[in-house]
């Protein structure tokens, strides 16, 4: 039998490279490479999560016990606005963007993404639009009109300057995201492996592929939006000013247009880890592999269907919300049938369970609960009731956490050796999973009840007598319960990258291209192109006559990109642009403007 | 190959789960302390009746569903272990188009099931009463941080307590004069968006006579979580009937009748509180007849269990420590700070808390 020991073999490549690559500081600033971007996001993702956790623990100290003072309310908006924020935009959605940066080229057999410095750009643009938005902190206080920051309460009027850092962070957001997602798109329509056909790409890949398209077409609305509230904001504009004929639901309309893909965006990935994990560790195919890929597709196209369904109580009349509702009850069909599937998946397997496998199989009955109290959502008679209540806080917690977050957990512990090439503790591992699945669900399992029981969301203080402490005590405990577990994760996280067990090239006997290469692996990824044979081109290399991966009798000679200054000098002046909005410095957005123009001209006649 | 012979007893560890399933317990064992007071599913109006109908018509579809679920996945993870030293691989199945084509369309039946009532809830909710039978109308207005009910058939103007007959239609009318507010009743019915520059109407008919207390659900500003509200039916008849509280309502303040309430009425018209406050027959004197509305109505304030919003309960002294310094008692509130003094402060305390 042919095995992965063989690809050791392979001729050695020779590569060339426009200019010589630096080293140390030098390197990660202008780096090119997919891997080391995939790093940067992956960190940066890690340190927000835990800045998140952070803010949630200190609102949840607040909510603890009733008529608390811990908090004003003031604080407390500003720290549910910017937990939300930094949840969804600097911590889930860097994981993400860490995972098809540094897996998607590996997958599908690529040397690099399409446009590797429109790569390094994202990822700039990103980490500069996260810090301008954090740095409200340092500068007149956080915003804190919510995280889909409703108008007319962002107007001047009503808001402090916390929100005119919240727009130009998130627009700084939007266009990292925009451009990642073109980039992507690219990537896997163009860059596969000889052999792999779109229906040879795995999962994860795939996944990502309908997340890039929501991406680079649900971020133009909220772009609009915020630039909307930009001008409001800093030119005295009134787009979303009653009073001088504006209109506020213009906001709603344009958000829930991108808020409600961004939810898949952040979901679909996970459920990409869990198809990739179910597979590896019950030694079987993923069951209804083309339609779990399908149902991925329809979820992603629904996405831009339903975002009515934010606005039930707006007073949009009954029939646009009788379209809304079936609209969203449509989307619980094809998540069904993934849940199914993964099911089908395990039935008949022989399972074993490292901390990888227990995060992707709790991922199913966390999410599966999430997805129900959402089918309740799709119903306007009951929305009405649950619409920014706590039950609505629970749901989109098991999406979100149980869901979106357990699935990427799967992925830190099983993607993560690949990058390290050291395997992860699974003494500790097991510890995060058991203590963070309960303080979970001790958690959020209580707020449906704190829901039906009419307490809303982000109120900083309620009455002792409304029947609500006792939950709500349960909750801060369970954040608790999260907080450590999410410590022990990134302890392990750091202890076995420095002396954890070596992992080798394919640790957990996979089937994918990504476990052919060493791990960590090479600058130019393969030292040869696979062809790929069948949709488990590594699993059966090794297993199936006839469908070894053939080495390539010569070297070959692989051209990489070079090093370029030229993203971070865009994505500086970009961050100057924002900065001169803030401050009302009209010349410092005029010379980052020509700096935008400068950069770019010198971008494109860059050799690469 | 695999064969069918039936595995040896696994023994999974089954604690995690026992650890789940009593703390859940113990969860509701424990929740039995708390008695809550704004159950959606204990409906007292028409509206609330039709969301929970829903709401018990999904959760035992959900149920069923999870159930199905949780029940396969704990039976494929114990009965499908892999056994040490068994090497061999289990069958490779790719799927089934069978089985792909039965878990499409039995969803599918499950959410054209779910939908089509809910299309019929949705214009139930939606339907426009008949407005030549007897009916409650009210104009609601949002406000940074308190609720404006103005009847305007009956000519008065309260706050934050909106009073209902039992058995009547209730038209709300819902608008805002700031910011999107929700006004949310949960035992009364689903929310409904207070929104600027627009007017939606809200229906319900409450069948139980009682108080019901609800707050603002949208995020509002700072002291968007001291908005509250509440709801007072009234029975048909009787002293405390609705025409009664109407008829009582619609009469002027009532004349101070101490030496410090005269004060406190003193206070109320010379330190500026008119600006922004209506006492029906008293601020006239000062401002002229037409009512101003950026503060709460005051002509019945005594008479109203709450103020600020169910902030604190209504008393002289409660009214007092209010006026000295609203901003400490509700963050960013609007209410200017007069500079009271302390024995100002009281007396107009001692006045507000008289106007029953």
């Amino acid at each position: 039998m042919a095995s992965i020991a063989d690809f050791a073999n392979a001729p050695a490549p020779t590569y060339h490279m426009v200019r010589p690559p630096k080293t140390g500081l030098m390197d990660w600033l202008t780096t090119v490479d997919h891997k080391k971007i995939g790093i940067l996001y992956g960190l940066s993702g890690l340190f927000y999560l835990l800045v998140g956790g952070l803010e949630a623990l200190l609102f949840r100290i607040q909510l603890a016990v009733p008529d608390n003072d811990f908090l004003s309310g003031e604080q407390f908006n500003g720290l549910v606005t910017m937990h939300a924020t930094t949840m969804v935009f600097l911590a889930v959605m860097p994981i993400i963007a860490a995972i098809s940066n540094y897996f998607v080229p590996l997958m599908i057999g690529a040397r690099d993404v399409a446009f590797p410095r429109m790569n390094a750009f994202s990822f700039w643009t990103f980490l500069f639009g996260s810090l301008l938005l954090n740095s409200s902190f340092l500068f007149g206080g956080a915003p804190n009109a919510g995280w889909f920051g409703y108008a007319p309460l962002t107007g001047s009027q009503y808001s402090g300057s916390g929100i005119d850092f919240w727009w130009t962070g998130l627009a700084m957001l939007a266009i990292s995201s925009m451009v990642a997602g073109v980039n992507f798109i690219v990537t896997i329509l163009n860059m596969r492996a000889p052999g792999m056909t779109l229906m040879r790409v795995p999962v994860l890949a795939w996944m990502i592929l309908v997340i890039q398209f929501l991406l680079a077409f649900s971020f133009p609305p909220i772009t609009v939006g915020l630039i909307l509230l930009g001008f409001d904001r800093t030119f005295g504009t009134v787009f979303y000013q009653v009073s001088m004929g504006g209109d506020p639901q213009l906001w709603q309309h344009l958000f829930w247009l991108f808020g409600h893909p961004e939810v898949y965006v952040l979901i679909l990935p996970s459920m990409g880890i869990v198809s990739e994990i179910l597979p590896v560790f019950t030694r079987r195919p993923l069951f209804g592999h083309h339609a779990v890929i399908f149902s991925g597709i329809a979820i992603g196209f629904m996405g831009f269907g339903v975002w009515g369904h934010h606005m039930f109580t707006v007073g949009m009349g009954p029939i646009a919300d009788a379209a809304f509702a079936s609209t969203t009850a449509i989307v619980g069909i094809p998540t069904g049938v993934k849940i199914f599937n993964w099911l089908g998946t395990l039935w008949g397997g022989k399972i074993t369970f490292p901390t990888a496998m227990l995060f992707a199989v709790s991922f199913i009955p966390m999410f599966t609960i999430g997805g129900l109290s959402g089918v309740m959502h799709s119903s306007p008679p009951i929305d009405l009731q649950q619409h920014n209540s706590y039950f609505v806080v629970a749901h989109f917690h098991y999406v979100l956490v149980g869901g979106a977050l357990q699935g990427l957990f799967a992925g830190v512990y099983f993607y993560l050796p690949k990058i390290t090439g050291k395997l992860l503790d699974e003494t500790l591992g097991k510890i995060h999973f058991w203590v963070f699945l309960a303080g979970m669900n001790l958690t959020f399992f209580p707020q449906h009840f704190l829901g039906n029981h009419g307490m809303p969301r982000r109120i900083y203080t309620y009455p002792a007598d409304a029947g609500w402490n006792l939950y709500n005590m349960l909750g801060t405990i369970g954040v608790v319960l999260m907080s450590l577990a999410t410590l022990v994760m990134v302890y392990n996280v750091i202890v076995s990258w420095k002396k954890g067990k070596a992992a080798g090239n394919d640790p957990w006997d996979a089937s994918t291209l990504e476990w052919m290469t060493t791990s960590p692996p090479p600058p130019h990824n393969f030292d040869f192109t696979p062809v790929v044979l069948s949709e488990r081109p590594l699993w059966d290399h090794k297993r199936t006559p006839g469908f070894e991966i053939q080495m390539p009798e010569a070297s070959e000679s692989i051209h990489m990109p070079s090093y370029s200054w030229r993203p971070l000098m865009v994505a500086s002046c970009i961050l100057m642009i924002m900065v001169g909005l803030l401050t009302h410095l009209w010349p410092l957005c005029i010379v980052a403007a020509l700096g935008i123009v400068a950069g770019v001209y010198l971008w494109v006649t860059e050799p690469a | 190959m695999h064969t069918d012979a039936a595995p040896p007893r696994p023994r999974p560890s089954l604690a995690p789960w026992l650890i789940a399933c009593l703390s859940l317990l113990g969860t509701f064992a424990l929740s039995a302390c708390d008695q809550p007071t704004r159950d959606v599913n204990q409906p007292v109006a028409d509206s609330a009746e039709i969301s929970a109908w829903f709401y018990h018509l999904v959760l035992v579809v959900d149920a069923c569903i999870l159930a199905i679920v949780v029940t396969i996945l704990i039976v494929a993870i114990v009965r499908f272990r892999k056994k040490p030293g068994d090497e061999e691989l289990p069958p490779q199945h790719f799927g089934n188009m069978k089985m792909e084509v039965a878990w499409t369309v039995i969803p599918t039946l499950i959410v054209i099931g779910i939908t089509v009532p809910t299309l019929g809830g949705i214009f139930e909710l939606a339907k426009k009463p008949d407005l030549n039978q007897k009916i409650v109308e009210v104009e609601v207005t949002g406000k940074q941080w308190w609720w404006e009910f103005d009847y305007t058939k009956e000519k008065l103007n309260t706050a934050n307590e909106l009073h209902v007959e039992v058995g009547t239609q209730v038209v709300l009318n819902m608008t805002s004069a700031d910011v999107i507010h929700s006004w949310w009743v949960p035992r009364i019915g689903g929310k409904r968006d207070a929104n600027p520059g627009r007017r939606y109407p809200f229906y319900f008919r409450p069948f139980e006579v009682g108080t019901f207390d609800g707050q603002c659900a949208e995020l509002c500003g700072a002291s968007h979580a001291l908005m509250g509200t509440s709801v007072i039916v009234h029975p048909r008849t009787g002293p405390d009937s609705y025409e009664a509280w109407v008829k009582r309502e619609q009469q002027e303040a009532r004349k101070p009748t101490t030496p410090q309430q005269e004060a406190g009425q003193k206070v109320f018209m010379q330190k500026g509180c008119v600006a922004c406050h209506t006492i029906r027959g008293v601020s006239e004197l000062a401002v002229g007849a037409r009512s101003r509305t950026s503060g709460p109505n005051l002509t019945h304030v005594g008479g109203r269990s709450t103020i600020a919003a169910r902030t604190l309960a209504t008393t002289a002294q409660n009214i007092a420590k209010w006026v000295k310094n609203p901003q400490a008692i509700k963050q960013g509130a609007l209410m200017t700070n007069l500079g009271l003094t302390d024995e100002e402060a009281s007396a107009l305390g001692e006045y507000l808390a008289s106007l029953k």
